[in-house]
């Protein structure tokens, strides 16, 4: 194989192998039998000699049929490298030649791969990659509704489940609280806290990162109170030390022992930072109580039993509950969603969405490169020409092209992941809660994989065109027409076009789901929250209920009020247990004068609001009828009560709602107190801004005061101004309750619009990238056409066309493609706005403002994407066009 | 791949051959009697392991194999010594003669 280094020996298949063997072998013999015989033996004597001198010849057949194949196979490998090195080689040399092409193909494909490898990131952070739990996929939330409306747990729905379900390993509350955390030295601190029972660490199948968790019988009455810390917090406030376990701290003004520290991801709800057992007070345990829910429950199913199986197992404990106590729980059921199913809920279809809208984005990128190669291919007809006539089979031309087109997209991919990089951050900053519950969106091996994945693909899919155009080119034509350029086939254009109404119907697509979800967005900016956010500044605080009885509250709150009106710049000081906005709810049943009774389950509902004088005002809401609560409505006096217009709509349509009184199912209502209706006020948007606003009872602060409270304060000043004012009153009247959710009513407006904003947002960078992408298209296939049709357009311009009638004919071209494309994508975008139909608000998923928008925003461009090739035609010198290249 | 374990003879087999063709390329036949002359017939060495030999050693790099043609203008797998050969060949040689002094010492001790 002296020579075969030098250049590569054909490929022997295995027959061929068979072959040689068998004549090395029959040389051998022949060679030994003549020479036998020229000693004087006959012939037969000869062979068998030279038979059995040779030893075992099938053996030794077979044996170097192998190695040879061995041999083979390592020359292949050999030459599959080689030929790859060179194609590689070839390929850079070939890339660096033509930088402009090459910058702008990487340019484009770096933003396509880019862009997908970001939402593939937080797609597989959020939704594939299944929670850090054990068998994750059967830890599950207990979800109720009743009437096919969303529904809570009562504490005795924890009995019926232990006591009736069979297919559960075990369940336990969840409840949320506020808890004031105060550690010594330190300011008090507001962190999010859930109380939870006693086995909730043992369903989670986690273990402690410190310490220890919760034990049987820490969750019943008299057990000493113990807290469980997420890693976050020990980090935060205790510096990672591992003495913080059995460390006393406050929590909401009583002592708690710290027991252990939840690693991070562990810990359930994600978002939570403390945990505390929920202890049930006896009187809150008995069939009386079933009424009151407002807890939520954790469960894990059993490991041999799947998650549907125990769905209808838990549905059948609801259903045998209704017939036990048919009047409360009428028509109310149970259902499971695993915890991940759960958090992610309402992000998860808009995550796919984004993800189908910017693998849209990279079709129109490698429909882009495909069209630069086709070009480009045309360009090097010779120079494929003469590798050919060289002895480059077509087979090898194809892969040296491929390796090109792999070649580009692997170079794209790497700045794609410089972009993805940035581009997570920036996403990530402005993503909405339920994404950034799941914070561990990063790239790591299993996106960098998809990566690289998407890139080869890509690679392979707008290089195969090209390069199947070059398989089919015609040796003899090519060399002929020289190195002067090779007057493109028509087939091939026909390709570029279509290439381009493929894009710009893909543009148009993505556009339409963009001007959507925008037009939608700016419905909701105008949609009046019925209160004026302006100059209002916000904050909430929580009073523990352990030492604030009522006396003291409303001390705390009359104190509160006089000191904050007093800061500098305060017009008015408004006080509630709840900011709209906020997406709380606090409900209850109620009982109209005068109207026949009805089952508990069918009792209307109302949201409660417990607010001071000032409130409306400071929120800037109107009195619509009678009058808002005032300093009259102070304890002992009569407890009249204000009501929204949307109780007012719904319950009085035809009354003067003032002649009418109400009995709350509430609290303090238990001894049922008649409250007459003295005002109506304008709503509220309690929940969502695109949400219709629930029926609202609101009652005075002054005779019911409640722990949680929130403070708006109207100023004519920046609103921001007056926070350390506020902040040093609150620490001042107590330094254990600390403030927390500071906004300014405008950021709450703002904030309330986090996910709609984020989608939008998203989906509009992405119809921007495409719309560049596909008007530098079709600037390419228009500028190339003028290029090539130079001597026919010299010609119509020598036959006296005017340059006005030649650029209105290039720019027709430009106009009847994009219309090709509008055409096809407006018919993709009807099937494809369908899917956003639930995202919209006050915009049909045909809106005719977002369709005008789309056309005429792809009429502009590709006009004037056009208006710039044609101006070049326009200026065509017959002269120097017909003189030739 | 196809193995066989080692031995002595396989080890004796592969120096020879290496050195037989450090003289000039040949084919096997020829490889085969110039052992054969060289060591008067002794070993009684058959034909199938030098000709597994000669293909082990190509698959090793050892030796390169080039159809050619014979003498009696027929045509044959000539083999020839690589670089990698002669370097194997220079590391047997020396392996195989301490080897042999260390027998040898012994014999003659007595």
């Amino acid at each position: 194989m002296i020579w075969g280094r030098l250049f590569r020996l054909p490929w022997r298949t295995s027959q061929q192998i068979k072959r040689d063997v068998d004549e090395e072998l029959r040389f051998h013999l022949d060679m030994r039998v003549e020479a036998l015989a020229a000693l004087g033996m006959a012939p037969d004597a000869a062979r068998a000699r030279a038979l059995r001198e040779f030893g075992d010849l099938e053996d030794a057949r077979r044996y170097i049929g192998a190695v040879d194949r061995d041999i083979e196979a390592a020359q292949r490998r050999n030459d599959y490298m080689r030929d790859l090195l060179q194609d590689l080689g070839y390929a850079v040399r070939k890339l660096r030649a033509a930088p402009a092409f090459t910058l702008a193909a990487i340019a484009t494909l770096a933003l396509g791969i880019g862009a997908n490898t970001a939402i593939f990131s937080i797609v597989h952070g959020v939704l594939l990659r299944a929670p850090a739990f054990p068998q994750a996929d059967h830890l599950v939330r207990v979800r109720y509704s009743q009437q096919g409306h969303p529904d809570v747990s009562t504490p005795m729905d924890i009995v019926d489940n232990r006591t009736h379900a069979t297919k559960f390993v075990g369940f336990s509350i969840l409840e949320g609280m506020t808890a004031n955390l105060v550690r010594d030295g330190a300011d008090a601190e507001r962190v999010p806290a859930i109380r939870v029972g006693a086995n909730f660490f043992s369903l989670l199948r986690v273990a402690p990162l410190a310490g220890r968790f919760f034990t049987d019988g820490e969750d019943q009455a008299g057990a000493p109170k113990v807290a469980v810390i997420s890693e976050a917090l020990w980090r935060r406030d205790f510096g990672a030390s591992p003495s913080v376990v059995g460390k006393t701290v406050r929590i909401n003004s009583a002592p708690f022992t710290i027991i252990g520290v939840v690693a991070r991801d562990n810990g359930y709800p994600f978002s939570s930072e403390l945990w505390v057992p929920k202890v049930f007070s006896p009187d809150e345990l008995n069939d009386q109580s079933r009424g009151a829910r407002w807890l939520s429950m954790l469960a894990r199913v059993r490991d041999d039993v799947d998650v549907s199986v125990a769905d209808k197992d838990i549905e059948q404990v609801s259903a045998l509950m209704e017939t036990k106590f048919p009047e409360i729980f009428r028509e109310r059921r149970a259902h499971l969603s695993t915890v991940q199913e759960y958090t992610v809920g309402d992000v998860r279809k808009p995550l796919l969405i984004m993800l189908g809208a910017v693998a849209f984005v990279l079709l129109i990128a490698c429909a882009n490169v495909a069209n630069l190669l086709l070009v480009r291919a045309t360009a090097r007809e010779s120079e494929m020409a003469v590798r050919t006539a060289l002895g480059a089979g077509r087979g090898r031309l194809v892969r040296q092209l491929m390796t090109e087109s792999v070649l580009l997209s692997l170079c794209g991919a790497a700045v794609g992941l410089a972009i993805a990089k940035i581009g997570m951050t920036e996403l990530l900053s402005r993503a909405p809660q339920s994404v950034l519950l799941m914070t561990r969106a990063t790239i790591d091996a299993t996106t960098l994989g998809v990566t690289a994945l998407i890139a080869v693909v890509t690679g392979l899919a707008f290089g195969m065109l090209p390069a199947l155009q070059v398989a089919r080119n015609d040796l003899t034509s090519a060399l002929r027409a020289g190195a002067g350029g090779v007057r493109s086939k028509p087939s091939a254009n026909r390709t570029k076009r279509l290439i381009v109404v493929g894009e710009i119907a893909l543009a148009v697509t993505l556009l339409t789901g963009a001007g959507l979800l925008l037009h939608s967005f700016t419905k909701l900016l105008s949609v009046d929250p019925g209160f004026k956010p302006e100059g209002a500044l916000s904050l909430k605080l929580s009073l523990p209920p352990r030492t604030y009885g009522s006396t003291r509250t409303r001390n705390f709150v009359a104190e509160l009020e006089s000191r904050t009106r007093a800061l500098p710049g305060v017009r008015l000081v408004g006080l509630s247990n709840m900011i709209p906005l906020d997406g709380s709810s606090y409900g209850f049943t109620f009982v109209i004068r005068g109207r026949p009774p009805m089952r508990s389950s069918d009792e209307p509902a109302a949201e409660v609001r417990v607010v001071n004088p000032d409130f409306f005002n400071a929120m800037g809401t109107p009195v619509l009828l009678g009058r808002a609560i005032t300093i009259a409505d102070r304890p002992g006096a009569a407890e009249g009560i204000v009501i929204n217009k949307a109780f007012a709509t719904r319950f009085f349509p035809n009354e003067n709602p003032l002649d009418q009184a109400i009995t709350l199912a509430w609290g303090e209502d238990s001894v049922p107190v008649v409250r007459p209706i003295i005002g109506v006020v304008a709503d509220m948007r309690g929940n969502a801004l695109a949400e219709a606003p629930d029926p609202t009872v609101y009652l005075s602060m002054a005779q019911h005061p409640m722990p949680g409270l929130s403070i708006v304060v109207r100023t004519e000043r920046d609103p921001a101004s007056l926070v350390g004012g506020l902040r040093s009153i609150v620490r001042d009247l107590d330094h254990e309750v600390p403030v927390y959710s500071v906004q300014t009513m405008s950021e709450r407006v703002a904030s309330s619009l986090g996910r709609e904003r984020f989608f939008a947002t998203l989906i509009a960078v992405f119809a921007a990238v495409a719309l560049v992408l596909s008007a530098v298209g079709l600037y390419g296939v228009i500028a190339y056409a003028v290029t090539q049709r130079t001597r026919e357009l010299g010609v119509r311009v020598a036959l006296g066309a005017s340059g006005s009638r030649i650029s209105r004919m290039v720019i027709g071209e430009g106009v009847v493609l994009t219309g090709a494309g509008l055409v096809v994508g407006i018919a993709g975008a009807a099937s494809v706005s369908k899917l956003l139909s639930t995202f919209l608000f006050g915009v049909s998923s045909m809106d005719a403002v977002t369709l005008v928008g789309v056309i005429g925003t792809l009429s502009l461009v590709a006009v004037l994407a056009s208006w710039l090739p044609a101006r070049r035609a326009a200026r065509v010198d017959p002269l120097a066009a017909m003189r030739g290249d | 791949m196809v193995r066989e374990p080692m031995d002595l003879l396989q080890g004796t087999l592969d120096v020879l051959v290496l050195r037989t063709l450090a003289w000039e390329p040949m084919h096997g036949y020829a490889v085969s009697r110039s052992i054969h002359q060289r060591t008067d017939g002794v070993l009684e060495i058959e034909d199938a392991p030098l000709y597994k030999a000669l293909h082990r050693l190509e698959r090793a790099g050892f030796v390169a194999a080039e159809w050619g043609v014979s003498e009696n203008k027929r045509r044959a797998r000539y083999y020839s010594l690589t670089n990698a050969g002669r370097r194997q060949l220079k590391a047997e040689e020396t392996a195989w003669r301490q080897y042999a002094e260390a027998v040898f010492k012994v014999l003659e001790s007595t």
